[in-house]
């Protein structure tokens, strides 16, 4: 009998140890994912913010602060990378999704909301999303985003001035070894319109163009019923990537309106770039084939030597207010603050140095009395 | 600067033969020594060495900007890199094998197959595209061993003459992927030092066997 209480009351004992354990654990472990940001961290990070709204701001962009979770079905609709989305149920059984990225956000407000305001519609916006994905180059599961979206306005002027706001973006950091690397969705899917083939085999194409592999594109090729003429165009596609040149070597491959079109357009862009002497920071890079479903025209990235990772993304996504309802031509980029604050450090003000430190004997008087004036105090206590 | 990541082990001579066939030469004898990185005579070039596994990882996150990695191990890593040229060198195949005369067996006789196997990513990735339900057995050596120690009923393992299979009384059942030496490239060093790395690339182009 007492040698069972025993039992008894050990069991009780080792169940008291093992769920204290796991609370312990719950509270030093944080979720793989998040990070936390104190002090220098913190500064350097609102540091960059502030500096690249304030860019923004002077091209007359206006803030727009979003809410954090929305309906699972307009990110599902409107991103569409599914199995990235946190999902959640709220207590009426409505699907929600915490924003994975702020573009079909905003392109739902623009279609909705601000669908009589008049157009162009120039919105940023700054803050936290989250996405289900494997942490890397410094960026987390939650990061931060910051980026503008343009509604509404003619398409190669918007264009250009997305980019010019990108450019002078990193130019504010002080970055000055930064690459735009400029495409467009038009002319692959102009070539793939071309190509009748089952979308398995359309798919295995991108596969291997995507990571420019060979070798597998020419295995791939041997097995696929097409004209030899087409089989140049998709062997030509991974290295179509550089400077003016590269449109024109383009232009001697494809003969079909929507890829010729879009050469005309990044032409035009590059161009004008030229004129403005930045063209060094463009470069033309019609072999990038990837980019979410939702792009419809141009499609840029950034690259900051010394970064093995893009720092800014974007492109044109005319289709995605009509999704909302609203067919309006759009038109955004956003940077990756965590892994701007990786190679930019900018300048922090010294709050210690500055601050007069205040005994508290000497009264709290004194201390309301500096920060009245502007001054920074730190109290001795 | 160009920064390469090369494979400790069977990879290496054959990858540093390459690079000396472009020009990529080194004062110190690179196999035999004990560092870890090397500069070219020329200065332009570093060469770091790691892991097999690990070269893929340098070069994706940008530590390196070029690697020299199996087509396994890329596989396996899922690195997102670009892998522009197949240097035609270290071919193997990645093989499910099982014991002799077992190569009827599947899914109807056993609802799921046990697989040993260093490369869980290349097996999970080819049975879950084929509907067959199975249990990864992770090992890191040795794979042969585990059918017959009744671990497991496959493996899914690098056979590059079939030799060491054949003395397990072992065979090949299927040929998943043709795994030869890839050449890796970061995907930001390809634009921000373009010049260097197309040139290093239809260098290697001209050479590869």
């Amino acid at each position: 009998m007492q040698a069972r209480a025993k039992r008894k009351r050990d069991s009780a004992q080792h169940k008291q140890t093992r769920a204290a354990s796991k609370n312990m654990k719950s509270f030093t472990q944080i979720p793989p994912g998040t990070q936390i940001l104190i002090g220098r961290a913190a500064r350097r990070r609102r540091v960059l913010e502030r500096a690249i709204c304030s860019v923004f701001e002077g091209w007359s962009y206006e803030e727009i602060i979003p809410p954090i979770f929305d309906y699972y079905d307009v990110f599902a609709k409107g991103w569409g990378q599914e199995e990235q989305i946190y999902r959640f149920i709220d207590r009426e059984g409505n699907i929600l999704a915490l924003r994975p990225e702020f573009t079909s956000l905003v392109a739902k407000t623009v279609a909705t909301r601000l669908v009589s305001s008049p157009k162009p519609i120039r919105l940023f916006y700054s803050g936290e999303v989250l996405r289900f994905e494997k942490p890397k180059g410094g960026r987390q599961r939650e990061f931060a985003q910051i980026g503008i979206e343009h509604y509404g306005g003619a398409h190669k002027a918007a264009d250009v001035e997305v980019l010019l706001v990108a450019v002078e973006a990193f130019q504010r950091l002080g970055i000055q070894s930064f690459q735009i690397n400029l495409g467009s969705v038009d002319f692959f899917g102009g070539i793939v319109d071309r190509i009748e083939l089952p979308k398995e085999q359309i798919d295995a194409l991108k596969e291997v163009l995507n990571v420019k592999d060979q070798s597998g594109l020419e295995a791939l090729l041997q097995t696929l019923p097409l004209e030899e003429r087409r089989k140049n165009i998709l062997r030509a596609v991974p290295h179509l990537t550089g400077g003016k040149a590269v449109i024109a070597e383009a232009r001697s491959l494809v003969k079909n309106p929507r890829s010729v079109e879009a050469l005309n357009h990044l032409e035009e862009i590059y161009s004008i770039f030229e004129r403005l002497d930045l063209a060094q920071h463009l470069t033309i890079d019609l072999g990038e084939i990837r980019g979410f479903d939702y792009y419809t025209g141009i499609l840029f990235r950034a690259y900051v030597r010394g970064l093995g990772f893009e720092v800014a993304s974007g492109g044109r996504y005319d289709g995605l207010p009509a999704a909302f309802g609203e067919d309006v031509p759009a038109v955004g980029f956003s940077f990756s603050l965590d892994r701007l604050a990786q190679i930019v450090t900018p300048t922090l003000e010294n709050n210690d140095a500055n601050s007069a430190a205040v005994d508290i004997d000497s009264d709290f008087r004194k201390a309301l009395e500096l920060r009245q004036s502007g001054k920074a105090v730190k109290l001795c206590l | 600067m160009l920064v390469i990541a090369l494979c400790k082990g069977r990879f290496l001579d054959p990858s540093l033969a390459m690079l000396g066939s472009v020009g990529i030469r080194f004062s110190e004898d690179v196999a035999s020594s004990r560092k870890l990185i090397f500069d070219s005579e020329d200065g332009r070039h570093r060469v770091v060495l790691v892991k097999p596994t690990d070269v893929p990882t340098y070069v994706e996150y940008g530590a390196a900007d070029i690697g020299i990695a199996g087509r396994d191990v890329l596989l396996e890593s899922r690195a997102d890199v670009l892998q522009p040229l197949d240097l035609n060198f270290g071919h193997v195949k990645i093989a499910v094998a099982g014991p002799r005369g077992t190569q009827s067996i599947n899914g109807n006789d056993n609802p799921t197959v046990r697989i040993a196997t260093k490369y869980p990513h290349i097996t999970m990735d080819y049975y879950n595209a084929r509907g067959i339900p199975v249990e990864i057995i992770p090992l890191s050596g040795s794979i042969e061993l585990a059918p017959l120690m009744g671990l497991a009923d496959r493996i899914v393992d690098l056979v590059e003459t079939g030799r060491t299979l054949k003395e397990n009384g072992l065979e090949i059942v299927e040929v998943i992927a043709e795994s030869s030496a890839r050449l890796l490239i970061n995907r930001a060093g390809y634009q921000t030092k373009r010049h260097e790395v197309r040139e290093l690339i239809q260098a290697l182009e001209k050479v590869i066997a």
